[in-house]
C-alpha cells in the first residue's frame, strides 16, 4: 500500500521552545490514523505543519494527494447560513455542491439557521461537510468530537468510517483514547515532542501489557482493583467478601484502556 | 469570477444580517441627517446649500470608520483566517469583498439621503451629478481604506471601539461639516486637515472635484493601500 503521507525529521519551535523534536512517520493510504497526546503535545502544530498552514524548522513533509481540512478552532462568519458556506466553499474549490454529502451529514435540517445558532456538534457537521467539499483524498481532523454529546460522537464516527469504506485518508489528532481505540487503523502517540509510540492499537496493548480494572460496590462502599491475572483476583476477593460476610451490590470488570497505556507510556517519556 | 460574485453578494446580506453594520451604515447616519437637517436648516437656512454633503460624509465616516472594521476583526483577528487559508483562498479575498460590500451599502445611504434631504428639507442638490457621485466615489473608498486599515491593525474589538472613535470624532467636528472651519483656532484648523473628511467635504462642494482637493485624499488611499498590503503579507507569515 502505497504512503499517502511521509512525515521525516519534523522539526517545528516556537522562540526557544520546541514542540515538535524530528519527528518521523508515514500514513498509508486509506487507513484511519491518529495523532494522539495530551493537551500541549503538539498535536495540532504538527498536524498544522504537515496541512501547510504552519512552517517548520527542518525535516521533509510529502502528501500524495488533495486535503481536505477540518480544523480544530474552525470558525465562520457569525450569520452565515450551512448552505451559504457549502456554495461558497464550492466555489472556492470550483465544484459542484454535493447533494448527497449535505444530505448524510444532515445540513439540510439546520439550513435556515445561522452559524453563531448551530450546536456544537451541528458546527462539527458542517466544518465536516466544507472539508469534504472538494472531494479529498486525504481528510485531516483536528479533535473532531471535543465538545459533542454521545450521540453527535457515534454520528461522526460513522462518517469517519465511511470515508475509509470510500477510498479515503483519515488523519486526526485526538486525545480521546476510546474513540482512537475503536476508530483507527494506527496511531502515533505524541509527548515531550517526540513519536514516542507509533503502531496499531491492538499492538500498544501488547506492548504495555493486559491490565484489568474491577470496580466493586458493596454495602461498605465502592472500589476500584487493578488486576493482571483477572481469574485469580476476582476468585480470592469474591471468596473474601464471603468469608467476610459482605454483600456485593455490583461488580464490573474491564480491559485497561488505551488511556491508561497512554498515561504510562507519556510518562515514561516525560521521565 | 462566479465564486467571487457570490463572495460579494453573501457578504452583503452578511452585513444585513449583522445589526452592527446595519446600525452604522443605516440606522444611526439617517437618524442623525433626519434630526439634524431639520435643526440645522432651522437655526441656519443657509446650510440647506451644504446639507448634502455634510450628511454624507458623517454618513460615510460613520459607516467606514466604525462600521466596516468589527467585520473584518471578525474574519482576520480568528479563525477565519485559517480556513480561508485551507481552502487556498488568498487573505486579501475577504478584504476586498467586505469592502465592496459596505461600499454599495454607503452608497445606498448615501442615495437615501440624497432622495429626501430636497424634499424633506428644501436641500439644495448638486449642481453635477457625475461630479458629485465621482467625489462621493472618491471618499467612500477613501474612507473604506482608512476602515481596513484600522480593522487589520487592531487586534481586539474592545480597542478598536475607542480608536474607531479617535478618528470618526475628529473626522465630524473638524471637517466643517457641524459648523463653518474658519471658525475653529488655527491648530484644529491644521488638525481637521488631516482627516481625510475635510477633504471630502470639499470634493463633493459644487465646483470642488477638483486636484487641489484630490491629491490628499489618493495620498491617505496610497498609504492606506500600503498599510493593508504590509499587514495581510505579515498575516499570512504568521
Amino acid at each position: 500500500m502505497s504512503n499517502a503521507i511521509e512525515v521525516s525529521g519534523l522539526t517545528k519551535s516556537y522562540g526557544s521552545h520546541v514542540v515538535l523534536k524530528e519527528i518521523s512517520f508515514q500514513i498509508a493510504a486509506g487507513e484511519i490514523f491518529a495523532l494522539l497526546g495530551a493537551n500541549g503535545a503538539g498535536k495540532t502544530t504538527a498536524l498544522e505543519c504537515i496541512e501547510g498552514l504552519k512552517k517548520y524548522d527542518s525535516g521533509t513533509v510529502t502528501v500524495n494527494g488533495t486535503a481536505g481540512i477540518q480544523l480544530q478552532s474552525s470558525s465562520l462568519p457569525a450569520h452565515i447560513k450551512p448552505m451559504e458556506a457549502v456554495r461558497l466553499f464550492a466555489g472556492w474549490n470550483k465544484v459542484k455542491t454535493d447533494n448527497a454529502l449535505i444530505h448524510s451529514l444532515g445540513l439540510r435540517e439546520i439550513e435556515k439557521k445561522q452559524y453563531a445558532q448551530l450546536s456544537t456538534g451541528q458546527k462539527r457537521r458542517l466544518h465536516l461537510a466544507l472539508a469534504l467539499i472538494g472531494d479529498p483524498d486525504i481528510i485531516f481532523l483536528d479533535e473532531p468530537t471535543a465538545g459533542l454529546d454521545v450521540e453527535g460522537r457515534l454520528s461522526l464516527h460513522d462518517n469517519i468510517r465511511k470515508l475509509k469504506s470510500s477510498g479515503k485518508t483519515v488523519v486526526l489528532a485526538s486525545h480521546d483514547m476510546a474513540e482512537v481505540e475503536t476508530l483507527c487503523d494506527r496511531i502515533a502517540i505524541l509527548s515531550g515532542g517526540k513519536i514516542v509510540f507509533c503502531g496499531t492499537p491492538s499492538e500498544l496493548t501488547c506492548k504495555i501489557g493486559k491490565k484489568y480494572f474491577i470496580h466493586i460496590k458493596t454495602e461498605l462502599g465502592s472500589d476500584t482493583l487493578e488486576a493482571d491475572n483477572i481469574e485469580n483476583t476476582l476468585l480470592s476477593l469474591l471468596g473474601e467478601m464471603k468469608r467476610n460476610g459482605i454483600k456485593v451490590l455490583d461488580i464490573k470488570v474491564d480491559r485497561g484502556t488505551l488511556e491508561q497505556h497512554f498515561m504510562e507510556m507519556t510518562g515514561r517519556a516525560e521521565k | 469570477m462566479n465564486a467571487f460574485l457570490y463572495g460579494v453578494a453573501l457578504q452583503w446580506r452578511l452585513d444585513i444580517r449583522s445589526k452592527s453594520l446595519l446600525i452604522t451604515c443605516y440606522i444611526v447616519p439617517l437618524i442623525f441627517f433626519l434630526l439634524m437637517g431639520g435643526i440645522f436648516t432651522y437655526v441656519m437656512p443657509e446650510m440647506k446649500n451644504t446639507l448634502i454633503p455634510s450628511m454624507i460624509v458623517m454618513g460615510v465616516s460613520m459607516g467606514a470608520f466604525v462600521g466596516l472594521p468589527p467585520s473584518l476583526i471578525e474574519t482576520y483577528g480568528s479563525d477565519i483566517k485559517k480556513v480561508y487559508k485551507t481552502n487556498g483562498v488568498p487573505l486579501y479575498l475577504g478584504l476586498v469583498t467586505m469592502s465592496i460590500s459596505a461600499f454599495i451599502h454607503l452608497m445606498i445611504m448615501c442615495v437615501i439621503i440624497l432622495l429626501l434631504a430636497p424634499v424633506l428639507f428644501e436641500a439644495v442638490l448638486p449642481n453635477s451629478f457625475p461630479l458629485f457621485f465621482l467625489a462621493l466615489t472618491v471618499y467612500i473608498i477613501v474612507s473604506l481604506s482608512i476602515g481596513c486599515v484600522l480593522g487589520q491593525a487592531v487586534k481586539n474589538q474592545a480597542k478598536l471601539n475607542m480608536i474607531s472613535q479617535l478618528v470618526f470624532l475628529p473626522s465630524i467636528l473638524l471637517s466643517g461639516i457641524m459648523f463653518p472651519i474658519d471658525l475653529l483656532p488655527d491648530f484644529f484648523k491644521f488638525l481637521g486637515r488631516i482627516f481625510p473628511a475635510s477633504w471630502g467635504y470639499k470634493l463633493m462642494a459644487d465646483g470642488g472635484f477638483q486636484l487641489e482637493n484630490l491629491w490628499y485624499p489618493l495620498l491617505v488611499f496610497s498609504a492606506a493601500v500600503t498599510v493593508c498590503v504590509v499587514l495581510l503579507k505579515k498575516r499570512e507569515s504568521e
